[in-house]
């Protein structure tokens, strides 16, 4: 069995005002404030193309490496639903303004990228029931009507749930980079339907499903494991697989069936008379090339050719632009790289997800940072020690000398102190001694313990091992 | 007007009255007006002039009904650009004015609330779909009023009522605010009783309008530009407007190209053939578009709304309660042809044909200063007389043409058969308003000497 999996994804444009009308965009607004007659569908209102939502078209276009058009155009999605106020969306069906893009996943693989258009959010609905069909009240929201979106879909080039998690997730730090998508799904700011097919070991392939309501990156990968279990399962009985749209239904964890292909409606799209052909001239799209900053890709090759990290670190710490601004900072204070990769991709990171976070430059600064693997590096604090003072700086805020201070964490190593405890430990274990003189030099590790042991961990375990070391040789 | 307005004949006060008394007295028996709100502009040089406008125009705090039940207590939340930029010269406003419903049909019989009556003949019709502003500049309530023109809706109810009907160029008057038909055909224009009147409002409504993006910024002076002569210019005659031409609209129309002769203008006739398609591919394009534009009045936010069981239902409810005969029999068509089963046969293959028209059409422009025939087959028909939709179609034949090609086209009185008048019709190339409206400045004046 294989399956063939391609994606639809709709990202909210971060532009101040509305796709065709200068209502503001505002999440947190109370319902039904930044409206107006363009947005509302009022009788002899027209739409006005917001120039910003072009650049910020063609700037993912860029990013997605795909071909963008001078000459692109608008049509009419034709539906009839309460949250489209004009009985049609306005989109760019049949000349979108980007195509033939792709992103290179880790594998290796190019996922191709077919298209890239232009259209408008619809608003949102609450119901009094679950959903509008037995709903005796339903409330519209308008402030989301007309807020630009840009529907990106692939060619159907991935074969595992999990290359689709790792496209959406590439495709959102690529957006997040270019400053043009938040990236939440969670929000439904980026929002992802996944067509899928399963061909079996004769080579026979199902029909295509279509699973929408995927609001997260994780269910990217379960509602496709659940689809293409079922429809593999469906294959080996012999039952007819039938091409229809399913919803993802996260509370229990299955697909469930909305609609069939014969009810889908037949959107008649046509072209858009009240607005003009989308012409952008070269310059515009030259200008725009040459401030994209630099994608996650380039950045991480770049990580690991100058500052010699892991391939690993680098993927991690170039996704985020925050992150790699703090990665930068860290190096730039001083850091040795290798180290702050380390620190970040270890510790740092690890203390934002057990939250659940997004990462936050200002819960551990790069001066915090610096101080930690300074001290380590120095031995003036232990490793274990250094990674309780950053939890706690995460936590509270708090002035590392001071935790450290306060929980008498710096680690002994002057030999005045270590020496007459070292002697006491060898005096007291004669027949390891002896097994250290026979070459078994392996039990300098007890010794060692031992000292940390009767120094409550206080002691720097390098510079114990030093000192274990010269006394069993007699040096001291 | 606009010798009153040079001459300052008429205050404020005296001419809004007189055409609201007017209308009181006038208009029980016309019907011309659906409501008849008075919204005062400001100071400028039309003031004192009042002026009526079509119900499909929004004007803020009005009702805006489009002759329809949907719309019936609609209340307009802004002002169309058109309507305001009249305001801002000073004219008041005092009716807006029956239409059939959507500006679908030729005759105001198809308006929900009522027909109006041609003031030349009660028995017949005022044409349509403006015909209520027709009749209210006809019978003298308002000295002009701005219709709207898809498919000859400003200039066929001209025609039949003796007036001056001018449909700019499309994109040279703003659309923010006129209610949806067909919005790649859909043009503002001005009704007048005479062509100086139909330029000063021209150049008054004028302009790119940053609300509508179809809309540009020409420089032109009509009223400066039409007291030139038209000596030597050469007109195109197409064979196939008057082929089978009503033998009393012909005669009248060879002694209109007779009156251009003597002004040193050459006649020539030629063929278009792509014209014999223009019917049929405007009542393809314009019903499809209307499909969608009238998609919005779905019980909703504003606007009839019909309860109904299911969210299906109050659509369902709301439009058949809600929509006319012929709007629906438009709504229909529109949808069967985008469908994407038909959508190659008939709306792709449409919008070929209309480039092939605009193409013949252009190329007439290359030889000719302007295409002239006759506006409408015939006079205005008796109320009731056209019963079936195709041969009320056949009424926009001779003015189709401009509103696919997004030509100006003006009617223009060319004389009467009995008591009824019949419109001569210019057109010109996109954006050469100036030179058509001087062509029928020049003809006005000897046709009325």
């Amino acid at each position: 069995m294989k399956s063939v999996i391609g994606l639809e994804i709709h990202a909210q444009l971060l532009t101040e005002t509305k796709a065709f009308c200068s209502c503001k965009i505002d999440v947190n607004a109370r319902p039904n404030t930044n409206i107006c007659p363009v947005c509302t569908g009022q009788p002899g209102a027209l739409p006005v193309l917001n120039e910003k939502v072009v650049e910020f078209a063609i700037r993912s276009g860029l990013a997605l490496n795909c071909k963008i058009h001078q000459r692109s155009s608008f049509d009419r999605k034709n539906y009839f639903y309460p949250d489209l106020p004009k009985g049609y969306q306005i989109t760019q069906y049949f000349h979108p303004i980007a195509t033939e893009g792709y992103i290179n996943l880790d594998n290796g693989k190019k996922v191709r990228i077919r298209r890239i258009h232009i259209e408008e959010d619809a608003g949102k609905m609450i119901h009094s029931t679950e959903n509008i069909t037995e709903s005796k009240e339903s409330l519209i929201d308008f402030n989301r009507c007309g807020v630009p979106l840009i529907e990106i879909v692939t060619e159907p080039d991935m074969e595992a749930p999990l290359e689709a998690k790792e496209f959406m997730e590439k495709l959102r730090d690529i957006l997040r980079t270019i400053d043009v998508c938040s990236g939440n799904m969670e929000e439904g700011a980026l929002r992802c339907d996944a067509n899928v097919s399963v061909i079996d070991d004769n080579g026979r392939s199902s029909s295509r499903v279509e699973v929408k309501n995927i609001n997260s990156f994780r269910y990217v990968q379960y509602a496709l494991e659940y689809e293409i279990d079922r429809i593999s399962q469906s294959l080996k009985e012999g039952k007819d697989v039938k091409h229809e749209t399913r919803g993802w239904d996260f509370v229990t964890r299955t697909t469930v069936s909305l609609r069939s292909k014969e009810e889908e409606n037949d959107y008649r799209y046509f072209p858009e008379p009240d607005l003009p052909v989308l012409e952008v001239s070269n310059d515009l799209i030259e200008k725009i090339k040459n401030t994209l900053p630099e994608l996650p890709d380039q950045k991480a090759e770049r990580y690991v050719k100058t500052f010699g990290i892991s391939d690993y670190n680098a993927k991690i710490l170039s996704r985020d632009r925050l992150l790699s601004t703090y990665f930068e900072s860290t190096i730039s204070a001083g850091v040795d790289p290798k180290d702050g990769a380390n620190w970040i991709v270890n510790d740092l990171l690890g203390l934002f997800n057990a939250d659940s976070a997004e990462f936050d430059p200002k819960k551990v600064p790069v001066d915090t940072l610096k101080i930690l693997v300074d001290y380590t590096n120095s031995s003036k604090i232990s490793r274990l020690s250094a990674k309780e003072v950053m939890s706690e700086v995460y936590k509270s805020g708090r002035n590392p000398d001071d935790i450290i201070k306060e929980r008498n964490l710096i680690q002994v190593s002057d030999e005045k102190s270590l020496i007459p405890v070292i002697k006491k430990v060898i005096e007291g274990n004669p027949a390891v001694v002896d097994q250290y003189r026979k070459g078994k030099t392996s039990v300098i590790g007890f010794f060692v313990g031992n000292v940390m042991k009767e120094t409550k961990g206080k002691a720097d375990p390098k510079a114990v091992g030093e000192l274990v070391k010269k006394a069993l040789d007699g040096k001291i | 007007m606009i010798e009153k307005i040079k001459n300052h004949t008429i205050s404020y006060d005296e001419s809004v009255e007189n055409a609201i008394n007017k209308i009181k007295k006038i208009d029980p028996k016309i019907k011309a007006c659906i409501s008849t709100p008075v919204v005062n502009g400001k100071d400028g040089m039309l003031k004192g002039i009042p002026f009526a406008v079509k119900d499909n125009m929004e004007v803020v705090g009005t009702r805006t009904t489009c002759a329809s039940k949907i719309l019936e207590n609609y209340v307009s939340p802004y002002t169309a650009t058109a309507v305001q930029k009249i305001l801002d010269k000073g004219a008041t406003l005092v009716a807006k004015t029956n239409m059939d419903e959507f500006a679908m049909g030729a005759s105001t019989e198809y308006s929900a609330f009522f027909t109006t009556k041609n003031p030349l003949d009660p028995e017949r019709v005022p044409g349509g779909s403006s015909g209520g502003s027709a009749a209210a500049v006809a019978s003298g309530m308002v000295p002009f009023a701005l219709g709207s023109d898809t498919g000859g809706s400003i200039r066929q109810p001209a025609s039949f009522c003796g007036l001056v009907g001018y449909k700019p160029t499309y994109g040279l008057v703003s659309r923010y605010g006129l209610v949806a038909f067909a919005s790649s055909l859909d043009q503002i224009g001005p009704i007048t009783q005479n062509v100086r009147d139909a330029a000063l409002i021209g150049e008054i409504i004028f302009g790119r309008d940053p609300k509508d993006s179809t809309t540009v910024e020409k420089n032109l002076s009509l009223l400066k530009e039409i007291e030139n002569s038209i000596k030597n210019f050469k007109f195109a005659v197409p064979k196939e407007f008057v082929r089978d031409l009503n033998p009393d609209v012909k005669k009248i129309f060879e002694e209109s190209i007779d009156r251009f002769k003597k002004m040193d203008v050459k006649i020539e006739e030629v063929s278009i053939p792509s014209l014999k398609y223009s019917v049929a591919v405007y009542y393809i394009i314009a019903p499809a578009e209307a499909s969608s534009n009238l998609a919005r009045y779905d019980g909703i936010r504003y606007g009839l709304s019909v309860e109904g069981k299911s969210i299906d239902e109050v659509y369902m409810k709301t439009k058949d309660e809600g929509f006319g005969r012929e709007v629906k029999r438009r709504i229909m068509i529109g949808t069967f042809t985008l469908s994407a089963t038909y959508y190659d046969a008939y709306f792709d293959k449409a919008q070929r044909t209309r480039a092939k028209i605009v193409d013949e059409m252009n190329k007439i422009f290359n030889s000719y200063d302007a295409i002239i025939g006759p506006t409408t087959p015939n006079v205005a028909f008796k109320i009731g007389q056209l019963s079936s939709p195709l041969e009320y179609y056949l009424q926009d034949i001779y003015t189709i043409p401009a509103n696919l090609a997004g030509l100006p086209a003006v009617s223009l009185p060319m004389g009467k058969i009995g008591n009824m008048p019949v419109g001569l019709q210019i057109m010109c190339k996109r954006f050469e308003d100036d030179k058509m409206l001087r062509i029928a400045r020049n003809y006005e004046k000897v046709s009325q000497r």
